[in-house]
């Protein structure tokens, strides 16, 4: 716990209340201990809901939200804000000239203000970045990391320059926070952050070559693995701009472009989040994907601006840390009011010297680039692992800087109800535009028991806070983002502008939410039988409906094979089990993770409200209580709910999407899944008939729900043929195959058809022929059996149709959804070509297992 | 182990030859695709341009390159180093790339590198330090790691022997270049274009490439700054001179800072040598990685055949100035 020699961010030494605090403090009184925990529980339902913190838990293991957040922010008082905010503005101004000294006359070197070895050693230098024209300052959204010493001063312990994370998370704090204090905020009267969003979009549009009204802003990210994917994706909603990755990118001529559906289309102002390194392989690394190839050309040809320049990184280095004051001095002929945390860079013979000399209360980092990892803690290691360090230092001194640990001031927290003091660590956010740099009032607070841990990263910490302003006077009006243009709006209807990668992932989550809903109904419909009275043996019905679920990939072939009597009694427990079952990659586990990443993968273009139900669904099977797993009723009580919120996620997606080519790519995805799912389902229980047929076909019809449909026709007559109309040949009930194809044809026609063709592309004519046999089958004559007992025409028709729809699904992705073929890099020298594949199709493969016979 | 060198005598260029010659130096490079190629965006660093310094000049009298299939897009610039750069791409579907670069150059010896006084090393590794050289910002940049050269304690001790205290850094430098020939190799099979210098320096083989990053990475790591060169050799050697490994194909070899008084001195390791008025230098960076004649992404293609034929014809008088 924290000593008394903290600084303490709500009480003074003699334990009164700080004058920015009384407020709040009086009313976290009021509210009470129940209060505030249940305060804290709506916090971390909305954190949870927000979409910002979206993952199964254990089922699926995804980039997470680093914190969840706390209920109590930090206050800070609005005349010690300006304070700091004008110490963040110089900063900003000086390492802007640093940055644009080092990529330009170099003065500070000549004159030896900063050391040569801090660009010539360093091997995060790239010179191309001299190679790029300077059309505006190079940085414009900067982070700047912030502690308290004991005597209530801030020191700053690090600067972000590149693409400064955590952004997104501030603002998310904000809104939630506000929505659960709404009062409180306003009482205290808060400063408020949108005014700095709405510069920071203000800013990034203004940045487009030739002023255009409507500039086409894309935020890049690394990628659905990164821990940025989650803020970025909601600091594009918020935004209002495109979400990009690397290959949604393709520069053509001296442009750089989104592939679209409907084709290319340029883009203006690319906000990057990935690093100077990686954004273009043909002029910087050469393996990197999450760029773009040939982005310095365009740069270069004045057609994009891109925030923050390439080669801001340098003004982040930490070994730049130790040089400020001289440079301010030297630029400027000032003393920056901020001052940095004790560092030490250990290229200098002095430093170096000293650094040796303290190493125990030292920390040593990277000197040339922030990095991820914790930093080297001497004081930890042993004798021998220090003597390796310190011929390390000695073999590569300019690689290094070792640094004083901050001593942290310390804030309340509600924690498991009850307060406690935690040590705080708060990140600024800074925009530079045209007309100077504007600091956004608050933060990113973090918090730790232990201040050590704050030291490791920027998303360390065990809990996040909103960041709290406190004026002495009202605030102003609320500022909303929505655009407030005085020309007007031109009416935009499709979704041309949806990257190609979007369609591909809505694609594959439209079959993979009805590869598990096919499957979870199966399962449910067997489950009922075994539950129920009659003895196992004599259920017929129930060796086709187990083939079945073998054809589908939720249990391996062999329960399916033919004389299952010894097999039967461990249906009990088996069945139950492959609920949970992780390892089958064609499961109803695999295909609700399936459904989950995908959607996650669209992160900006799926409504909230999906979400929650994709959530839920993944909820239905988690559990921690092994012998509920095989407890039969339990499981079709989980059943139960999957396929109500599978029907829930389907019934959103007709109601609320609109019908965009996005929408559509869902519906092809759901249409093919659900003509293939129903085939092999009528593959497996049809086509070798068995004596009295009537359970076969009453199951097949709950299976599909069809039943009510069936029932409403024919009553309680039970008929192969009624049934195989049903479900093969009838284009109006929305379950039947011909139903499906009729609608893959339709979607074919509607999506755009980039060359001239006249005739039908590859795809269409694949649709098309399946759709003819389909409508040119006759039901009576799929439903007769040889006199071997084999439906051979139903036989042959499904045949045809589990082979065919895999392959328009591959027409159909290679026709719209790959734009990417392999890139092959090219090297002058004869060696052979190293050629890297490009990124293929992901997604479940249908699985293809014999029939049974 | 590798089988012991026919006996050879060096090559002793500079004082046999004329003070000047003059070039047409013709450079192809074929691409062939298994499969039609959507889209490429290269990068050319292959256009010779006029040089001057204290031991020697070049001046480039006319570069011209050609690119089939025609661009789409087609810019030049300098580069950080001073080397002009081509970007271009084609946007059109296309089995074939041929680039041609056509240039006429005439290359100087303004001094017998071997005849002049030159600082001991020691010196010039002190005064870049201390900043007494006018010329340390830009010499140190060539002092430290680069992409594809990591200093180390392996490379000082190779050095070494050559570098006793006091000896002129041009004796020191000649003397390494002699041992680096000696002690290596040529072999293109030994190494690729990837190989890492540690590890053609393990293999004591490879090509022009791999000697000439041995050498600068002996000369980083005793402090003395040192660049790579690339560009080309006389195809056909004069008369009574042996014909020089590497004239086929682009070379490669390195420049050595001696000191504010003859700056930047060429040596080429694959030939014992002193660059001379048989060498043609295209490019200057800290190693390959900053000065490949072509870099490129392509998209498709399947499997592609490369060749390149270089020629570099004696001129026997200077062409017309049409520089480009």
């Amino acid at each position: 716990m924290p000593g008394s020699d903290q600084y303490d961010e709500c009480r003074a030494a003699d334990g009164t209340v700080r004058p920015a605090w009384k407020s709040l403090v009086s009313s976290l009184d009021e509210l009470g201990p129940a209060g505030i925990s249940k305060a804290s529980n709506e916090i971390e339902r909305l954190v949870r809901e927000s979409g910002a913190n979206f993952q199964f838990s254990d089922i699926i293991k995804q980039s997470a939200r680093p914190w969840k957040l706390a209920a109590i922010p930090l206050v800070l008082s609005a005349r010690e804000w300006q304070s700091i905010e004008a110490g963040l503005k110089q900063r900003l101004r000086l390492l802007e000239a640093i940055l644009g000294d080092l990529l330009g006359e170099q003065k500070l070197l000549k004159a030896r203000v900063l050391p040569a070895e801090l660009l010539s050693a360093n091997y995060n230098y790239f010179r191309v970045y001299h190679e790029l024209p300077q059309t505006k300052p190079r940085l414009d959204i900067t982070a700047t990391d912030l502690a308290r010493n004991k005597d209530g001063t801030w020191w700053v312990t690090g600067d972000r320059t590149r693409a400064p994370s955590g952004l997104g998370y501030a603002l998310e704090n904000r809104v939630i926070t506000s929505r659960v204090f709404q009062k409180l905020l306003r009482g205290n009267n808060v400063v408020r952050v949108a005014s700095f969003f709405s510069s920071l979009q203000q800013h990034l549009n203004s940045l487009a070559a030739g002023n255009p009204e409507n500039p086409r802003v894309a935020i890049l990210t690394p990628g659905q693995h990164s821990y940025r994917y989650i803020e970025d994706a909601y600091l594009a909603r918020y935004l209002g701009y495109t979400m990009v990755q690397g290959r949604d990118l393709a520069v053509r001529g001296s442009r750089l472009n989104l592939k679209t559906l409907g084709g290319l289309l340029p883009i203006d102002v690319l906000c990057r989040h990935i690093s100077d390194r990686k954004s273009d392989p043909l002029e910087l690394k050469p393996s990197s994907q999450q760029g773009a190839t040939g982005l310095l050309q365009t740069i270069r040809s004045g057609h994009v601006a891109v925030a923050n320049s390439i080669g801001s990184t340098l003004a982040q280095m930490p070994a730049l840390m130790p040089f400020l004051p001289a440079a301010s001095k030297f630029l400027f002929g000032e003393e920056p009011s901020l001052p940095s945390i004790g560092t030490y860079w250990c290229g200098g013979q002095s430093e170096r010297t000293f650094v040796l000399e303290n190493l125990d209360e030292l920390i040593l980092r990277p000197a040339f680039h922030v990095s991820p990892a914790p930093p080297i803690v001497p004081a930890e290691m042993t004798t021998a692992e220090k003597s390796k360090l310190i011929d390390q230092i000695k073999a590569q001194p300019h690689s290094y800087v070792a640094q004083y640990r901050p001593s942290r001031s310390t804030t309340p927290v509600w924690h498991e109800g009850k307060l406690e003091s935690w040590h705080v660590a708060l990140r600024s956010f800074q925009v530079q535009t045209a007309s100077g740099v504007e600091v956004m009032p608050g933060g990113l607070a973090r918090v730790s028991p232990d201040p050590r841990t704050l030291d490791q990263s920027p998303a360390s910490g065990r809990l996040g806070l909103d960041c709290w302003i406190a004026n002495d006077k009202p605030v102003d009006q609320e500022i909303t983002l929505l655009r407030q243009s005085h020309s007007s709006i031109t009416l935009a209807r499709g979704g041309a502008e949806m990257p190609s990668r979007v369609g591909e992932s809505l694609f594959w989550l439209g079959r993979s939410a009805e590869r598990s809903e096919s499957i979870a109904r199966l399962l449910r419909a067997t489950l009922i039988r075994i539950a129920g009275e009659t003895q196992l043996q004599d259920i017929v019905e129930l060796p086709r409906m187990v083939a079945a679920l073998a054809a589908l990939g939720q249990l391996e072939p062999d329960h399916a094979i033919a004389g299952l009597g010894e097999k039967l009694p461990s249906l009990e427990k088996v069945l139950p089990a492959s609920l949970f079952d992780t390892e089958k990659p064609g499961g109803l586990l695999a295909g609700i993770r399936d459904m989950g990443q995908k959607a996650m993968s669209v992160h900006d273009r799926v409504s909230l409200d999906a979400y929650r139900i994709i959530k839920k669904i993944g909820d239905h099977l988690i559990t921690n209580d092994q012998s509920d797993a095989i407890e039969i009723g339990a499981v079709i009580n989980r059943l139960d709910g999957i396929v109500t919120d599978l029907q829930a996620f389907s019934g959103l997606a007709s109601e609320s999407m609109t019908r965009t080519h996005g929408w559509r790519f869902l519906e092809l995805g759901r249409r093919i899944e659900r003509a293939y799912q129903t085939a092999e389902l009528l593959s497996a229980m049809l086509v070798n008939p068995i004596d009295d047929e009537y359970p076969v076909l009453e199951s097949i019809l709950q299976t599909t729900d069809s039943m009510m449909t069936y029932r409403s026709r024919y009553l309680l007559q039970m008929q192969p043929t009624a049934v195989i109309d049903l479900l093969v040949n009838d284009e109006t009930n929305p379950r039947s195959i011909g139903y499906q194809l009729l609608m893959i044809d339709q979607h074919l026609r509607e999506l755009p058809s980039d060359d001239h063709e006249v005739s039908l592309g590859t795809e269409e004519k694949m649709a098309r022929e399946v759709l003819h046999r389909v409508t040119m089958s006759d039901p009576s004559k799929l439903a007769q059996a040889n006199t071997r007992g084999v439906r051979v025409s139903l036989n042959e028709l499904l045949a045809k149709l589990t082979d065919s729809l895999p392959d328009l699904s591959d027409a159909i992705a290679a026709r719209y959804l790959i734009h990417t073929g392999a890139t092959v890099e090219l090297t002058g020298r004869m060696a052979p070509m190293a050629s890297r594949s490009g990124t293929g199709v992901s997604g479940p493969i249908i699985p293809k297992l014999p029939n049974v016979e | 182990m590798f089988p012991v060198r026919l006996s050879q005598s060096y090559p002793t260029l500079s004082n046999s030859l004329s003070e000047s010659a003059s070039y047409r130096i013709s450079h192809r490079t074929d691409y062939r695709y298994e499969s039609a190629v959507a889209i490429c965006q290269n990068q050319l660093r292959m256009m010779p341009h006029s040089i001057d310094s204290p031991c020697f000049s070049m001046q480039c009298h006319k570069a011209e390159t050609t690119i089939s299939p025609e661009p789409t897009f087609f810019e030049n610039h300098f580069d950080y180093f001073r080397n002009q750069v081509t970007s271009f791409s084609i946007e059109l579907l296309h089995r074939e790339l041929t680039v041609s670069v056509l240039s006429e150059v005439t290359v100087s010896r303004k001094q017998s590198v071997m005849k002049l006084d030159s600082p001991p090393w020691e010196v010039v590794r002190q005064r870049i330090t201390n900043g007494e050289n006018p010329n340390w910002l830009e010499a140190q940049e060539y002092l430290y790691d680069s992409p594809r050269i990591q200093r180390n304690a392996r490379f000082a001790r190779y050095a070494a022997s050559s570098f006793p205290s006091g000896r002129p850094v041009l004796q020191a430098t000649f003397d390494l270049t002699k041992r680096i020939h000696q002690d290596f190799r040529y072999d293109s099979a030994a190494t690729d274009v990837n190989t890492t210098t540690d590890a053609a320096f393990d293999l004591k083989a490879g090509v022009c490439q791999d000697f000439a990053h041995v050498q600068i990475a002996c000369l980083r790591s005793i402090g003395i700054p040192a660049r790579y060169v690339s560009g080309y050799l006389r195809t056909i050697p004069l008369e009574g001179q042996p014909r020089l490994v590497g004239a086929d194909e682009s070379h490669a070899w390195i420049s050595v800072y001696t000191g504010e008084k003859w700056g930047w001195v060429s040596f080429d390791p694959t030939n014992a040598c002193v660059s001379d008025i048989n060498h043609i230098p295209i490019c200057t960076g800290r190693d390959y990685s900053e000065v490949s004649p072509m870099r490129g992404v392509v998209i498709g293609g399947g499997s592609t055949q490369l060749s390149v034929s270089v020629d570099v014809a004696p001129l026997s008088r200077p062409a017309e100035q049409s520089r480009l």
